[in-house]
């Protein structure tokens, strides 16, 4: 039922969504919003995250220790749970793209010479 | 973990900022408050599902449902208080009698004894092999300690008396009995002990003749020296001579001795280094192994005269010597005892599982509708067992409560039972190691009475047992009866070790003494002393002291003996001086009395005549043997007349007395009861001559022994001034009648008679609210069939005999298993029972009748409840 498709759903996302809110904290802590606005803006606006669906994946990249979050004070004076890289985590980045791109690479592999031979 | 854990009000507060941060971000391009808020919400999608997804992302569920459980089975269990108190009750009684025996094996085995490095301590034990084999604790010789101390240099040896003895100490115009030890250079060093003041014994000071030193125990410096900090070098008198203090040990200083203090051993190789009367230890030096240690250690004592005469002796047999941990050897005697009481403790705990399993599984039955209820309303099967087990373990937990109470209240009862120093550890703390025991014990127990129920109640079908209200089937009964037998069975073994040691005590305790006991009071007092090692002052001090004695007024006579019936006797060795056995030795049990001992204690005599004024010093030496030792010497012929070796001078033998008993602890026999009645020789006190008075004087202290008529006011104040009139400075160290030297004697065997007999009790009480639990239950369950039979013509007693025949069947099954275990287990109790058989008669129909009886008493008890039972009401309440 519905739980199911959800579930469904977030497994299809679970990798990608972690890999980029990881590369987003490269740059320094950003709360839960910033990360959101980062990856749509820097997507150029192609990928559109559900925000909420953001929250379970910070949850449990903090579980794992990949990501520290502590409370502080956004640029426009709000309170704002920040979100920081841990060693764990940079480490978890660079695994995780290198992963990626080999995968990305083999499936553009896959997909252009389909291309060619249809 | 939990400490990690984020609050759902931090995680609400966090998506509440986002929603604001969105806001106004699209405020500020240039959207109005409401669009902004929509817009942020629509964007962010369900916050609901968000919230939610974080909630049962984290461990809270579980920890909440867990909670649940716990507050609903705590729920349940007020819900039945009479259950509740029941089992927690039973669950207690088990696990504390649990907690209580093994506080006792963990100071006695597990714990380490209180020295520096003990597993580098050892004992010499020997193990002979041919005709005359053994294996056991060993003490050495004059010669031995000597090749040990000088041939073993792996090794740091030490040699001590065995066991303390009485000596007077006068400190001012005071005199003090106390318990002294003697012991070798070396001695504190190998128990790893410093003192707190001086030092140890020196080599110089344990020469034979070297001066006379002592240490103090910490506990004699602060009371009789009130802890004076320059009470080195000071001369005390103690055995009548002057020793200089030269050390105080420290305040948690303990030694196997556990003496008030301790002096030099001096060990020479004639005397008593004759003897194996110096108890070794050893402490193994760095860098060597016990392997090592021990071919030293025979190579050392191959070249003593002991072991190559019993190698002379004894061509075939072979002696080999080698080391035990003190640990071991300390505890050896006690082991099996606390190991068996171990194992009784856990037939009670098994019998307290068996009457909870029976009890949880009626409950669980009766909770079968609610069981079902919650399946039918979509619990898990998972769900409904882990409610269950939480429940069980609840139940144990609070079990468990209890029985660390009722644990450290039985060892506080247990200590106050065992005399001082009876056991080798100065402590049976409820420690660590305890708690964690009986916190395992707990959950086994849940586990154990828990099993069985949840099994059953995994078979609950929906539909049946919501329709039906009968749910105590033919099955279940069947099993609980089973419980019940099973618990019988066990109660039986346990009534039975119990019945057969107290037969063994009543035995022992009605031995024909040989003597009469009533209206006897003796007292001791200590003659280890300089002044009494001259035979002129020792015969000047027996006479004067026993004619104030009988002087008192309604004394009829008096007497001193070096030892009493029911004491252990000085061994002694004599030679047969003629017929077919002349020349070989006899060890005999040797006791030195004055003319009047035969009278006072009314022995019988039986032949010749008893000791008269007349054998003195210058006399015939003569003396008077027993009936056990007549009957070795001339096998029915008259002894009287002939004669024998002792110590070296041919003595008349002038007469012959009846045996008397006395405490097997002097071994003369291995194997025997620890009362007997042994071959033993009396010579008159008047004979001995100041060798022997120093010897047996440094190991016993002699018996003044007073016969009144009737009782006499303030006799023991009388025999004390009585003595103080021979000798003011001679204190008695304590009043004794026969009986308390009998109990002194029989006291392992008393503390054994009433700890097997407690848990034999508890056992008992166990099975009998077993019993009675089952057949109420049976009541309460067919009240409508029996209304029903009733109402059809059955009496009131057709109906009770009905229903207490799942009740004594079961016990009559349990009965019968517990006849048949008690005869293959009970076999291991052979060593321990004197004077029975493992298979008593009496103490087996004694057994069987108690719980034919007990059982029908709580049979009985709850269907006198079936004569109430209305049938028109019970018939009229569906």
């Amino acid at each position: 039922m519905s739980t199911q498709e959800a579930q469904e759903r977030l497994e299809l996302l679970q990798g990608t969504l972690d890999l980029l809110i990881l590369r987003t904290l490269i740059f320094g802590p950003r709360h839960g919003q910033g990360v959101a606005r980062a990856i749509q803006e820097t997507s150029e606006e192609e990928l559109l995250v559900e925000h909420g669906a953001l929250y379970p994946a910070l949850q449990r990249l903090e579980q794992r220790a990949w990501i520290s979050a502590k409370w502080g004070v956004s640029s426009n004076n709000r309170k704002a749970r920040f979100y920081s890289l841990t060693a764990a985590g940079r480490k978890q980045l660079v695994k995780e793209t290198t992963k990626w791109k080999r995968l990305s690479k083999a499936i553009a592999r896959i997909l252009g010479s389909e291309a060619a031979e249809g | 973990m939990f400490g990690r854990k984020r609050k759902l009000d931090d995680f609400t507060a966090e998506i509440e900022a986002h929603l604001q941060l969105e806001i106004e971000r699209l405020r500020e391009q240039g959207l109005n408050e409401e669009d902004a808020r929509a817009s942020a919400r629509r964007t962010f999608g369900n916050v609901t599902q968000a919230r939610e997804t974080f909630y049962e992302s984290g461990r809270w569920v579980s920890w909440d449902h867990f909670w649940q459980d716990v507050r609903f089975g705590l729920r349940m269990l007020r819900k039945t208080p009479g259950f509740t108190v029941m089992a927690v009750v039973t669950l207690g009684l088990g696990i504390g009698a649990n907690t209580a025996i093994f506080s006792v094996v963990n100071a006695l085995l597990l714990n380490n004894l209180p020295y520096a490095h003990p597993e580098r301590m050892g004992t010499i034990y020997m193990r002979t092999t041919g005709p005359q084999a053994a294996d056991e604790r060993r003490n050495v010789d004059g010669e031995q300690w000597e090749l040990l101390r000088d041939d073993a240099p792996s090794l740091l040896c030490a040699v001590s008396s065995m066991g303390t003895s009485g000596v007077n100490l006068q400190a001012g115009s005071h005199v003090q009995y106390l318990r002294a030890g003697r012991v070798s250079a070396h001695y504190f060093d190998v128990l790893g002990l410093q003192p707190v003041l001086g030092r140890n014994f020196s080599e110089d000071e344990d020469r034979p003749h070297g001066p006379k030193t002592a240490v103090l125990s910490y506990g004699l410096w602060r009371t009789t020296f009130g802890a004076d900090p320059n009470i080195l070098g000071q001369a005390m008198l103690l055995k009548g001579e002057p020793y200089t203090i030269i050390g105080v040990l420290s305040r948690n200083a303990t030694t196997p001795l556990n003496a008030d203090l301790y002096t030099a051993l001096q060990a020479r190789r004639d005397g008593e280094g004759q003897g194996t009367n110096f108890e070794p230890i050893a402490r193994l030096r760095d860098g060597v192994t016990w392997q090592q240690a021990n071919a030293e250690m025979n190579r050392a004592l191959a070249r003593s005269l002991r072991v190559q005469n019993f190698a002379k002796n004894n061509p075939g047999a072979q002696r080999a010597y080698y080391f035990v941990p003190l640990q071991k050897s300390e505890t050896d005697m006690l082991r099996p005892q606390v190991l068996s009481l171990m194992l009784a403790a856990g037939f009670i705990l098994l019998i307290a599982c068996a009457n909870l399993a029976g009890l949880t599984l009626v409950r669980m039955l009766r909770r079968t509708g609610e069981i079902a209820t919650r399946l039918a309303l979509g619990a898990s099967p998972w769900q409904v067992q882990r409610q269950l087990w939480i429940e069980n373990l609840l139940l144990a937990l609070l079990g468990g409560a209890v029985g660390i109470e009722v644990g450290f209240l039985a060892l506080r009862g247990l200590l106050l039972l065992l005399p001082e120093h009876f056991l080798p550890v100065t402590t049976v703390p409820l420690d660590s190691r305890v708690l964690a025991f009986t916190l395992l014990l707990t959950l086994m127990t849940s586990i154990l009475f828990g099993m069985l129920p949840a099994f059953t109640t995994r078979k609950v079908d929906l539909r049946s047992s919501i329709a039906s209200r009968t749910v105590i089937g033919a099955r279940t009964a069947r099993l609980r009866q089973a419980l019940i037998a099973g618990e019988v069975a066990l109660t039986v073994v346990l009534l039975a070790a119990a019945g057969l040691l107290i037969r063994t005590l009543i035995h022992l305790e009605t031995m024909p003494p040989g003597f009469n006991p009533s209206g006897v009071i003796t007292a001791k007092a200590s003659l280890d002393d300089v002044r009494y090692h001259d035979p002129a002052a020792f015969r000047k001090l027996l006479n004067e002291s026993l004619a104030s004695m009988r002087e008192i007024p309604g004394v009829q006579n008096a007497a001193l003996g070096l030892t009493l019936p029911y004491e252990r006797a000085l061994i002694n060795g004599v030679y047969l001086k003629d017929g077919k056995e002349s020349g070989q030795g006899v060890e005999t049990n040797e006791v030195y009395v004055t003319s009047g001992y035969f009278d006072t204690l009314q022995i019988a005599l039986v032949a010749g005549r008893a000791f008269t004024d007349g054998d003195g010093p210058d006399a015939q030496p003569v003396v008077v043997i027993n009936r056990s030792f007549a009957r070795r010497l001339s096998h029915g012929a008259d002894p009287v007349g002939r004669y024998l070796n002792r110590d070296g001078k041919d003595v008349l033998i002038v007469g012959v007395v009846g045996d008397t008993v006395l405490s097997s602890a002097g071994e003369l026999h291995a194997g025997s009861a620890p009362l007997t009645s042994e071959e033993t020789i009396y010579v008159p006190a008047a004979q001995m001559d100041a060798q022997s008075l120093a010897l047996v004087h440094s190991f016993f202290q002699p018996s003044w022994i007073v016969r009144s008529s009737g009782p006499v006011e303030g006799l023991t104040a009388q025999m004390q001034r009585a003595l103080a009139k021979a000798d003011p400075n001679l204190p008695f160290s304590g009043f004794y009648d026969m009986k308390d030297l009998m109990a002194a004697t029989l006291v392992t065997q008393r503390i054994e008679v009433a700890l097997l007999a407690a848990m034999a009790s508890l056992a008992l009480l166990l099975s009998a609210v077993g019993v009675f639990a089952l057949v109420a239950n049976m009541v309460v369950q067919k009240t409508r069939e029996i209304g029903i039979r009733m109402a059809l013509g059955s009496t009131v007693g057709q109906a009770m005999l009905q229903i207490g025949r799942s009740g004594v069947g079961a016990s009559l099954l349990g009965v019968v298993l517990g006849l048949v275990l008690s005869a293959g287990a009970l076999r291991v109790m052979r060593g321990v029972l004197y004077g029975i058989s493992v298979y008593d008669v009496p103490t087996m129909a004694t057994v069987v009748f108690t719980l034919v009886l007990v059982t029908l008493l709580a049979t009985i008890l709850p269907t006198l409840k079936i004569a109430k039972i209305d049938p028109a009401n019970t018939l009229r309440e569906e």
